[in-house]
């Protein structure tokens, strides 16, 4: 820098990326790149003296790349380079004309703040993506999966779910057996169940033969297992006025047993522990995000999921010539106006909505009872009373 | 070839310091945090890259900073194909339980300890991950060695350091702590550590028996208070469970002394972190070697409680506004709830703003932690450091090349540690 006409130059410390040792040179900044010259400043000023140089390297402006550095420290690198030759500029005005001139220094940053704004919308839109697919994509995506599930599966993950709802719920302790239809007293109202589940099976046309079975628990409720078993309790028995209540709950039942929704409720788990858990949520904090999402997600599948299974009851009931309206008399008997607390949380939905739904598509007209006098009353009798007053235990 | 740089003197070659500021870091976490949350956690491999390129860089070690050449884009596509191993584990584990119910304990064990294996798969091999990525001086780090044997090692470690209650805690740093540094180099310049497990183990002694003691010695007096014969007896008679038993056996007093144990006990967990983490610090920095040069670390115990004091009265303010800022949007948006009660958007919006309050605090929290003491151990660490035999960096030659971001990716998917 002692005349005008000298490129700009200054000091810097170049490593070469091969060894370790600190070289202090001096870098031109000349037309197309940079020389990189033996020595420091001092040895430099005499311009004269740079045919004694040793050049270290000629780095090409496009070749530069900016790595990190700490402030004030301009640390240049090369494109591609697989030897970690490093340049450290200190000096403010020699780093300022190399920024000027290498274009992919990005000199104030303005590439870089855009990339990361670019980054940061793909982000949101990938999670925005993944929320959406786990609203609509799961369920989807899980119907389409059922029926490459070999029924097999369901069968063994049925057994698996049999046996903790034994655990939980087994009445044995009390007396008799858990389920009813055993005891002599009882085997008439088995039969009368046989009659009334046949009917029903016969027009169902089911992946699995039925394995309907009457229980000792008092709470007015039935469920389906995967595979093809149905727990009908007492007290849903004791509930229903006539055989069609009955059946449009067992129709209900067999419509979670023809849509396979016991795999279809472990593939939408799984599917939701991917999306939040895996791919989105982990950050300190995300943990209540991701259940939050589970849970919020878990309630809105199974409410579709419900109300798959009262149509179906619907459209069952109808074939066997009985009357579809009967699931929402019973339902509305047993729920009545208990109030639900949060809706986004209900894993039905509510039961003025399913009776609505139900009588919207429900044909209307005089229909024959699924059961005569005798079967049903047999039926009321499958469980013997409890030698003494069954605890109450919540289902 | 070399010259002095006449302009600017050159520290002492075995200096390091920490040339960053707190007010560029806190910057730095808020605007991540925020993205974070905004992303659902995506950004955090742009987030994770940037804290390590500014904690690199501005670590300096004898007048040159480290560099982290690693990438966030390595980072997310260590993710993917972390996934790719871990989702299938996961699904082949979770139908061998259901398959086979006989044994479904069995394999949730087996599979349970496959996954601890290949958590320390996935932290050695995160290691080397970041240490391919570190240069200084235009050499970079490197860690060579099969990951799987020390995966199988530091499992042994954890089980005797967790059948000892920490005794064994020591020699379990120790040993993993000179397995890594053996296979450590700075280009050719091979790595060791000096720490010995008893001279921790010496040093933590105090903490452990203040931590430790008041449990044992509560055990060894409920074994004395307690009448275990007649106790015995009222069990054989069925006349209730055990612990309404030695209730009504011994009185209040069982209680006292075990509240009273776990009390001292808890006292002594939080008022000895600081000294045990200094003691660690300390410990590990100062057994740092390589080849001939070795590390020394003057780190004062008061300096680290300095620092956890200075988050106390950080967190303790910010929990006290959160918990009041909370307190009056969850009622706004109560009143807003109960206004139109059969609303779903009326629940979604309470939810979301209650689980908005929730995770801004645990971010903040976070961040604050992460500045005021992750960050704070870090400059204090670098500073109190001092080299010997610095000379040898000098004629370092090169080798090693990076390594795939897997481990990185495994950490992450396995929840193992923060990437």
């Amino acid at each position: 820098m002692t005349t005008s006409n000298a490129l700009p130059r200054g000091p810097a410390v170049y490593f070469d990326g091969a060894s370790s040792a600190r070289n202090d040179v001096t870098v031109e900044a000349g037309a197309t790149g940079l020389r990189i010259l033996a020595g420091g400043e001092a040895s430099q000023n005499n311009a004269q003296d740079r045919v004694h140089d040793r050049v270290f390297d000629e780095w090409a402006y496009g070749d530069l790349r900016r790595m990190s550095a700490p402030e004030g420290v301009l640390r240049l690198g090369r494109r591609g380079e697989t030897l970690l030759a490093r340049l450290e500029i200190r000096d403010p005005n020699l780093a300022a004309t190399i920024e000027d001139r290498a274009e992919a220094l990005d000199r104030g940053g303005a590439a870089e703040r855009r990339l990361r704004r670019k980054i940061v919308a793909l982000s949101f839109a990938a999670a925005a993506s993944l929320s959406l697919t786990a609203i609509f994509g799961l369920p989807a995506l899980a119907s389409r999966i059922i029926p490459l599930v070999p029924l097999a599966v369901e069968h063994r993950l049925g057994a698996a779910v049999d046996k903790n709802i034994h655990a939980a719920l087994d009445t044995r302790h009390l007396g008799p057996a858990f389920a009813c239809g055993a005891a002599p007293s009882e085997t008439a109202g088995g039969v009368a169940l046989g009659r009334l589940v046949a009917k029903l099976e016969a027009a169902a046309a089911l992946p699995f033969p039925l394995h309907v079975e009457v229980v000792r628990r008092a709470e007015p409720n039935a469920m389906a297992l995967p595979g093809g078993h149905i727990y009908v309790n007492d007290g849903l028995i004791g509930q229903a006025q006539t055989p069609d209540e009955l059946a449009g709950v067992l129709a209900h039942e067999m419509g979670h047993v023809a849509h396979r929704d016991g795999t279809r409720t472990v593939l939408q788990t799984a599917g939701l522990s991917f999306l939040f858990g895996m791919m989105l949520g982990d950050f300190v904090g995300g943990g209540a995000v991701v259940i939050a999402a589970r849970t919020v997600l878990k309630s809105s599948y199974s409410r579709r999921v419900e109300a798959a299974a009262d149509a179906y009851s619907v459209d069952l009931m109808e074939k066997v010539g009985g009357d579809p309206h009967a699931l929402g008399a019973v339902l509305a008997r047993i729920v009545g106006d208990k109030d639900h607390g949060m809706k986004l949380l209900l894993d039905h939905p509510e039961t003025k909505d399913r009776i609505a739904a139900i009588d919207a598509v429900a044909a209307t007209g005089v229909t024959t009872p699924l059961l005569d006098a005798a079967d049903w009353s047999a039926l009321k009798q499958i469980c013997s009373p409890l030698p003494a007053k069954p605890a109450g235990a919540a289902g | 070839m070399t010259t002095v740089d006449a302009l600017s003197a050159p520290p002492p070659a075995g200096a390091v310091q920490f040339l960053g500021n707190e007010a560029a870091y806190w910057r730095l976490r808020i605007k991540g945090a925020g993205l974070l949350l905004l992303t659902l956690g995506i950004y955090r491999f742009w987030f994770a890259t940037d804290v390590r390129r500014y904690l690199w860089s501005n670590t300096e070690i004898g007048g040159e900073t480290l560099e982290y050449t690693g990438l966030a884009t390595e980072l997310l596509g260590g993710f993917l194909f972390a996934i790719a191993i871990v989702v299938p584990l996961y699904t082949a584990v979770a139908s061998a339980v259901l398959a086979l119910d006989t044994a479904a304990m069995a394999i949730a064990a087996i599979g349970f300890l496959l996954l601890v294996l290949l958590g320390q798969f996935a932290l050695y091999r995160a290691r080397r991950y970041r240490l391919t990525r570190t240069v200084f001086r235009g050499v970079r780090f490197d860690q060579h060695g099969s990951a799987w044997p020390y995966a199988f090692y530091a499992l042994l470690w954890w089980l005797l350091a967790i059948v000892t209650l920490g005794l064994a805690y020591p020699w379990a740093q120790a040993n993993l702590q000179r397995y890594k540094m053996r296979h450590t180099s700075y280009g050719d310049l091979q790595g060791s550590f000096a720490g010995a497990g008893s001279a921790l183990f010496l040093r933590g002694l105090p903490v452990w028996l203040l931590v430790v003691g008041p449990i044992a010695v509560a055990f060894i007096a409920l074994a004395r208070m307690v009448d275990w014969n007649a106790l015995n007896d009222l069990m054989a008679q069925g006349k209730g469970t055990p612990l309404a038993l030695l209730v009504g056996n011994s009185g209040v007093a069982v209680f006292a002394v075990v509240a009273a144990a776990t009390g001292a006990s808890l006292v002594a967990t939080l008022a000895l972190y600081p000294l045990f983490a200094a003691i660690m610090m300390r410990w590990w920095i100062s057994g740092l070697r390589f080849g001939a040069v070795t590390v020394r670390s003057r780190l004062a115990t008061g300096q680290v409680y300095r620092i956890y004091l200075r988050f106390l009265l950080y967190i303790v303010p910010f929990i006290v506004v959160a918990a009041a800022l909370g307190g009056v949007s969850m009622y706004l948006s109560g009143a807003l709830v109960a206004s139109n009660h059969d609303s779903m958007p009326a629940e979604l919006f309470m939810s979301a703003i209650t689980l908005a309050i929730y995770v801004v605090v645990m971010l903040g929290a976070s961040t604050i932690y992460q500045v005021v003491v992750t960050f704070a151990m870090w400059r204090l660490a670098a500073q109190t450091a001092e080299l010997s035999g610095a000379a040898a960096l000098d004629g370092v030659r090169a080798s090693g090349v990076p390594d795939s971001a897997l481990g990185e990716g495994l950490v992450d998917a396995l929840g193992v540690g923060g990437i």
